[in-house]
C-alpha cells in the first residue's frame, strides 16, 4: 500500500496529508520540522484536543520508519472523517459557527505564544455538527509584533460571506463556489448602501480596508514604504482585533427573507395519520438498516433525518436548496444534539471539482460514501420543476446509496397541480409506471407502500 | 526632445508600476491592523481612565452614605 497526497495539500511545504489505506496520514517535511517541534514541546495538539478545538492526531512513531528520511520527518494520523463538506455548501449559522472556533482557537494558542499562520475556511471541518480544526502545521509560534498574516483572509472566508447575508439578504452559497477565495472586501464594499456603512465595525474591516486596498493598488510603491514603516502590532492588540471580530460575530444573524420552502414541513398536503404513515416507514428502514452515514435528499428542516436517527442510523447529511431550511435544520441538529449535518445543494448543479488542477475539491459523487438514501417528496421537483428526464432523475437518486426510500408524487397531488399550472403538462411519460420501471433498470422494489393518494414509498436496492 | 522626455518619463512611471503589480493585496489588511490596534489600544487605555473616575465618584458616594 502506497501513501496517497491528497490533491488538495499541496500549498504549504511545511507537510502533507496524504491517503494510506483508508487513514489520514501527515507527513512532516524537512521545511516543516522546526515548526512541528515548537508544537509537539509546547504540548499544542493534546492541549488543542482537551479543549475540542483539533481534530484527533497522534504522532505514529515505528510504523513507517521505512519511509523516513531527510525530507520525511514525522508521521502523524488524524481522525477520518465520515464526510467532508465544503465552506460554499454550508449554511449561514454553520459558516458562523466555523469563524468562531477559528477566532476562539487563535485566542486560545494565543495564551501559548502561538497563533494560526493562515485562515482557510476549509481547514475547518464538522464532526457530527461541531466545527473542528483539521490542519495541525497551520499552528505556528507566535513572535512578539506579528501582525495577524490571515487577517485579510479571515474577512473574505468567513466574515464577508457572512456580511453579504446578513446586510443585503444574500446567501453566500454560490459565489463562494465560484470564488473559493471567498468574498472581496472591495466587492462587497460596492454593495454595500450608506446606512451599511455607518457602523463602526463596518466602516473599519469593510469600507476602510477597500479605500486602503484600492489606494495600494493604485500606489504600491507608496504601500510597501508605509508597511516598512509600520510598528510592529502589540499582543493585546493582536488579542483585541480577534475578541473585537468574535463579539461582532456573535451578533450577525441572515436578513430574514422568504422563501418557498419556509413552512413545509408544517403545511404539506397531506394529513397527520398519513403523515404519521409515513414517519413509521422511515422509521422501521433506519431500524431495519441501521446505516452509518444516511444522505437525505431534501432535507428540509431535517424532520425525517430526525426521526431515522432516533431509530439507529448513527449519521445523516442532509442535502437541500433552501439556505433557510439548511439554518433551521442546522439550528435543530444543535438543539436536539443529533448527529446530522445539513448542507446547501442544488441537485440540478451540484458541487464539482473545483479549485487546482479542477481537483482540489472533491465533487458530490467523488464524496458518496453513504449507505443509505432517502429522497421524500424530491424526485418530482428533479422531474417536473427542472425538467429532468424521469428515468435520469431515479438513476440519479439510487447512484447516492446501496438502498433507500424513494416516494413518487402523482401528477394528481396538489403541489404538482399547481407546479404544471403555468408550466404546463408537458411530461407524457411521468407515470407510476415508468418511474417503477425506473428503479428496476438499477434495482429492485423491496416495499412500496401507499401514504396517500397520491403519493407511494418505495424501497429500493441497487443491483 | 521634450516629446522624448514626457513618453520616456511615462515608460519609467508604467514599467515600474508593472514591477509591483503583483504586490500581495494583504498589505492593506496589515495597515488597517496598525490602525485597529492603536484604537483598540486607545480605547483600553481611556476604558482604564474611565474606570478609574467611576471609581473616584463612587467612592465618594459611597463615603457619602457611610
Amino acid at each position: 500500500m502506497k501513501l496517497l497526497q491528497n490533491p488538495s495539500s499541496f500549498r504549504d511545504p511545511s507537510g502533507h496529508v496524504y491517503k494510506y489505506n483508508n487513514r489520514i496520514i501527515r507527513v512532516i517535511k524537512k521545511y516543516g520540522k522546526k515548526r512541528y517541534e515548537f508544537i509537539k514541546e509546547n504540548n499544542l495538539i493534546e492541549e488543542s484536543i482537551k479543549n475540542n478545538f483539533l481534530i484527533d492526531t497522534k504522532e505514529i512513531e515505528n510504523e513507517f520508519r521505512n519511509l523516513k528520511s531527510e525530507n520525511f520527518c514525522y508521521f502523524l494520523e488524524h481522525e477520518r472523517l465520515d464526510y467532508i463538506s465544503y465552506p460554499y455548501e454550508w449554511g449561514f449559522y454553520q459558516l458562523k459557527e466555523a469563524a468562531l472556533h477559528h477566532l476562539k482557537f487563535q485566542i486560545f494558542l494565543l495564551e501559548k505564544n502561538a497563533i494560526l499562520i493562515d485562515s482557510s475556511a476549509f481547514n475547518i471541518q464538522f464532526k457530527n455538527n461541531k466545527p473542528i480544526f483539521i490542519d495541525v502545521l497551520s499552528i505556528d509560534e507566535y513572535i512578539d509584533g506579528d501582525y495577524w498574516n490571515g487577517h485579510n483572509q479571515f474577512l473574505q472566508q468567513f466574515l464577508n460571506p457572512l456580511l453579504l447575508s446578513s446586510l443585503k439578504g444574500i446567501s453566500f452559497n454560490d459565489w463562494y463556489k465560484g470564488n473559493l477565495d471567498g468574498i472581496k472586501t472591495t466587492d462587497l464594499n460596492n454593495l454595500l448602501n450608506l446606512k451599511d456603512k455607518l457602523s463602526f465595525n463596518v466602516f473599519f474591516s469593510v469600507v476602510l480596508l477597500s479605500k486602503l486596498e484600492k489606494q495600494n493598488t493604485a500606489n504600491p510603491k507608496e504601500a510597501l514604504k508605509k508597511i516598512n514603516k509600520k510598528r510592529k502590532l502589540s499582543k493585546n492588540s493582536y488579542r483585541s482585533l480577534l475578541l473585537q471580530l468574535k463579539k461582532w460575530i456573535e451578533k450577525l444573524h441572515p436578513l430574514p427573507k422568504k422563501t418557498v420552502w419556509d413552512s413545509y414541513s408544517v403545511a404539506n398536503t397531506y394529513n397527520e395519520e398519513q403523515e404519521r404513515g409515513k414517519i413509521d416507514i422511515i422509521k422501521k428502514f433506519a431500524e431495519k438498516h441501521k446505516p452509518n452515514l444516511m444522505a437525505d435528499i431534501g432535507c428540509n428542516d431535517g424532520l425525517y433525518s430526525f426521526e431515522s436517527l432516533k431509530s439507529g442510523c448513527k449519521k445523516v447529511v442532509g442535502f437541500d436548496i433552501d439556505t433557510n431550511a439548511i439554518d433551521r435544520a442546522y439550528k435543530n441538529s444543535l438543539k436536539f444534539d443529533l448527529n446530522f449535518l445539513p448542507l446547501y445543494f442544488n441537485a440540478t448543479n451540484p458541487s464539482g471539482r473545483l479549485g487546482w488542477f479542477e481537483n482540489e475539491r472533491e465533487s458530490f459523487i467523488d464524496r458518496l460514501n453513504f449507505d443509505a438514501v432517502i429522497a421524500l417528496a424530491f424526485e418530482h421537483h428533479l422531474a417536473l420543476a427542472n425538467n429532468v428526464p424521469l428515468e435520469d432523475a431515479v438513476k440519479w437518486i439510487i447512484k447516492i446509496a446501496k438502498k433507500g426510500l424513494i416516494e413518487y408524487v402523482s401528477k394528481k397531488d396538489e403541489t404538482v397541480k399547481k407546479m404544471l399550472s403555468i408550466k404546463g403538462d408537458i411530461f407524457p411519460d411521468y407515470n407510476q409506471e415508468n418511474f417503477e420501471k425506473s428503479i428496476l433498470l438499477n434495482g429492485k422494489i423491496i416495499n412500496k407502500t401507499k401514504i396517500s393518494n397520491t403519493r407511494i414509498l418505495y424501497e429500493f436496492e441497487k443491483n | 526632445m521634450n516629446k522624448i522626455l514626457i513618453t520616456s518619463f511615462f515608460f519609467i512611471l508604467f514599467f515600474n508600476n508593472k514591477a509591483f503589480a503583483y504586490l500581495d493585496p494583504g498589505t492593506g489588511s496589515i495597515i488597517l491592523q496598525s490602525i485597529l490596534g492603536a484604537v483598540a489600544a486607545g480605547a483600553s487605555y481611556c476604558m482604564i481612565y474611565w474606570q478609574k473616575i467611576k471609581n473616584f465618584f463612587n467612592r465618594k458616594k459611597k463615603n457619602k452614605n457611610d
